[in-house]
């Protein structure tokens, strides 16, 4: 896959200098797709190094698997181009395209074994028989499959499946790996492993890839980066630190991990919550959106002195959920009810509801966003 | 799974169903088996006279080959087009293709009497009454709609998804039909080649509109036969087509066996 990275600057030399963005080793620019009326994805523009593991984040029906399938060739652009090394990919067919896509569905080929299936894209491409079976031989080994190369897909169980997926788009050594919820059909623990697996082999082979998602976890853990997407749009891109601690949107926030979200009024570097005053570190006037972590609050029973920059709330636990790595708070303080994490310690500490306690955190956890009018 | 017992009032009811369907069939066996000159049951002794019969009849033996070779052809062109349009059909999905679909298959819609009737016109006219391009033609108005139906339903069944991967490995287009497509689709093909077979043997009202004296069909020389003799041939002939079919059946049951355990 290396190789693309040379023809990348001979193709791209002549074009010279281009401004600002597309400089991405794949480069998505003004991005669009159309069904009739309604617009699917609208206006993507980004850029992905080569190397890099980029996820795409977003609610059902946002248009991730639009975009990939775009990125793919199998749905035709509206609008906008897709350049990878410097070529514009746009109007290419996908069997021109050299990438390798993994389906949900897997989408294994029933009528063929596992080396068959992982034989085939090299078949198309005319390598000699040797060849073949040595790179057959390499993908099998690289997923942990020998001694199954005989099986047909059916039978194998999910996870064999989603091996035998990966292997295949792998085997091509394609440009860009595109994964389309690979791991929403295998239960969690399989999904776990999985999730390690890919990336690692990805990091191992250097391959670019575009990671599609739902799950916020997976986003979070596996990626170098995070697009967030909603409704056909971007609504931010970043390190997965990036979009936890400094969400742009309070989509993003709500949306990567979990948040108590209030409104109210933003007065400079504080904002009013009904008839509590918090503060924030950043500054804003007018109606806003005031999301807080719940495991950024510290809950604690002595009534602890407001320290410089630290909000300080009193306030009775109504309820207590012990799950497991974490105890869940709802805490009723003054007229606003406030979701407290905190981890579990083993030393068997857990508050019953009715116990008075003090909430803490430090001004820079107060997220603030001016409400759109 | 397990299988939920079956009431006796079913078994009953499904064992008269059953006796209804095959009520000729038992008649036709020992009737086949008769030593009389006439067909009579039961009979008054048993031979296998009128299995000989046939083999010394060569008219019959004629119209069977000559129906065998017609059914052969018209299967085997019926796949040739079958496929080809399915596919344009269904995976291309032109403007109006549920139309052309309608029409293509409009054929099973009509009562065989008017379409032998509208055949007979246009061959008169196209001077292709009574041969065998006539008859030819004929069977295939008939029988695509089956083939055509059969093979369009199997391929909208298959996962799309497969033929994107294969295109995303870097197949073209032709190559995804042939290594995906095709032998994804092949139990369809042997279910519609059966059909179009055993609809285009079977077929007597088409037959008997466009048959002429080296054009008759083994039903034709049979219903010929019936009228002009009232002897046990044609059951003796009638046990033997049973015979056939099932055989032809058969093997397609179990090809279509072996093509699922290597496609699912
Ligand atoms: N062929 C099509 N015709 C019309 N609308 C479509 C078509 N394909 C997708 N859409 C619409 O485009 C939007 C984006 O679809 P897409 O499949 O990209 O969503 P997604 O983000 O992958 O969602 P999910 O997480 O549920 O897979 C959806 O609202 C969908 O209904
Ligand atoms: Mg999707």
């Amino acid at each position: 896959m290396i190789h693309h990275a040379s023809t990348a600057t001979n193709i791209a030399a002549p074009l010279g200098n281009e401004a600002k963005p597309g400089h991405g080793f794949l480069s998505l620019q003004g991005l669009s797709k159309r069904y009739s009326e309604f617009v699917a994805v609208d206006a993507v523009d980004l850029d992905v190094n080569q190397g890099e593991f980029v996820s795409l984040l977003g609610p059902s029906g946002c248009g991730k698997t639009t975009t990939l399938r775009m990125i793919a060739g199998l749905v035709q652009a509206s609008g906008g181009r897709i350049v990878v090394a410097g070529r514009d990919l746009t109007a290419i067919p996908p069997f021109r395209r050299d990438m390798g896509l993994v389906f949900q569905s897997y989408a294994l080929f029933p009528h063929m074994s596992v080396a068959g299936n992982i034989a085939f894209g090299l078949e198309m491409r005319g390598l000699s028989r040797s060849e073949i079976s040595n790179r057959v031989t390499e993908a099998i080994a690289l997923v942990r499959l020998e001694g199954r190369e005989n099986r047909r897909p059916s039978e194998l169980s999910g996870g064999q499946q989603q091996r035998v997926a990966l292997a295949r788009a792998l085997v091509i050594r394609p440009s860009i790996l595109l994964l389309d919820e690979p791991l929403s059909n295998l239960d969690a623990k399989l999904r776990d492993e999985m999730r390690t697996e890919i990336r690692d082999i990805q990091r191992r082979l250097g391959t670019t890839a575009i990671f599609v998602t739902h799950d916020q976890d997976e986003a979070l853990t596996m990626s170098d980066r995070v697009v967030v997407m909603n409704h056909g749009r971007i609504e931010q891109t970043g390190t997965p630190e990036d979009l936890y601690e400094r969400p742009r949107t309070p989509f993003v926030a709500s949306f990567v991990g979990r948040t108590n979200r209030f409104s109210g009024t933003a007065l400079g570097r504080s904002v009013k919550l009904g008839d509590t005053l918090v503060h924030s570190a950043t500054e804003a006037n007018g109606p806003a959106d005031v999301m807080i972590r719940p495991h950024r609050i510290t809950i604690s029973t002595g009534s602890a002195a407001a320290s410089g920059g630290q909000n300080t709330l009193s306030g009775i636990v109504r309820r207590m959920t012990y799950a497991g790595n974490l105890l869940q708070y709802d805490v009723l303080a003054g007229d606003l009810t406030f979701q407290v994490e905190e981890a579990t310690l083993g030393s068997g500490r857990a508050l019953a509801p009715g116990t008075t306690v003090t909430l803490s955190w430090s001004a820079q956890d107060t997220l603030v966003f001016e409400a759109k009018p | 799974m397990e299988e939920k017992p079956v009431s006796p009032v079913l078994k009953v009811l499904a064992a008269f169903g059953f006796l209804f369907l095959l009520a000729p069939v038992l008649i036709v066996v020992p009737l086949s088996f008769s030593n009389d000159v006439f067909m009579s049951f039961p009979p008054s002794g048993y031979s296998l006279r009128w299995y000989i019969a046939i083999g010394a009849n060569a008219k019959l033996l004629d119209a069977f080959l000559f129906s065998v070779k017609l059914a052969s052809l018209v299967t085997v062109v019926n796949i040739l087009i079958a496929v080809p349009a399915s596919y344009a059909l269904i995976r291309k999905a032109p403007f109006g293709a549920d139309a052309i679909m309608s029409l293509l298959t409009a054929p099973l819609l009509l009562p065989t009497i008017v379409l032998g009737l509208a055949l007979l016109i246009v061959m008169a006219r196209a001077g292709y009454l009574a041969t065998p391009q006539g008859i030819f033609l004929a069977h295939l108005v008939v029988t695509l709609p089956y083939a055509l139906r059969v093979i369009a339903t199997a391929l909208s069944t298959l996962p799309i998804a497969v033929e994107e991967a294969a295109a995303t490995l870097g197949a073209s287009p032709l190559s995804v039909f042939f290594r995906i497509t095709l032998p994804m689709l092949m139990p369809g093909i042997v279910a519609a080649a059966a059909l179009s077979f055993l609809v285009s043997f079977d077929e007597v009202v088409l037959s008997l509109f466009m048959n002429g004296p080296k054009v008759t069909t083994l039903p034709v020389e049979l219903y010929h036969h019936v009228e002009s003799r009232a002897d046990p041939l044609v059951a003796a002939a009638s046990v033997l087509l049973v015979v056939f079919t099932l055989a032809v059946v058969i093997i397609v049951d179990r090809s279509l066996g072996l093509a699922k355990t290597f496609v699912k």
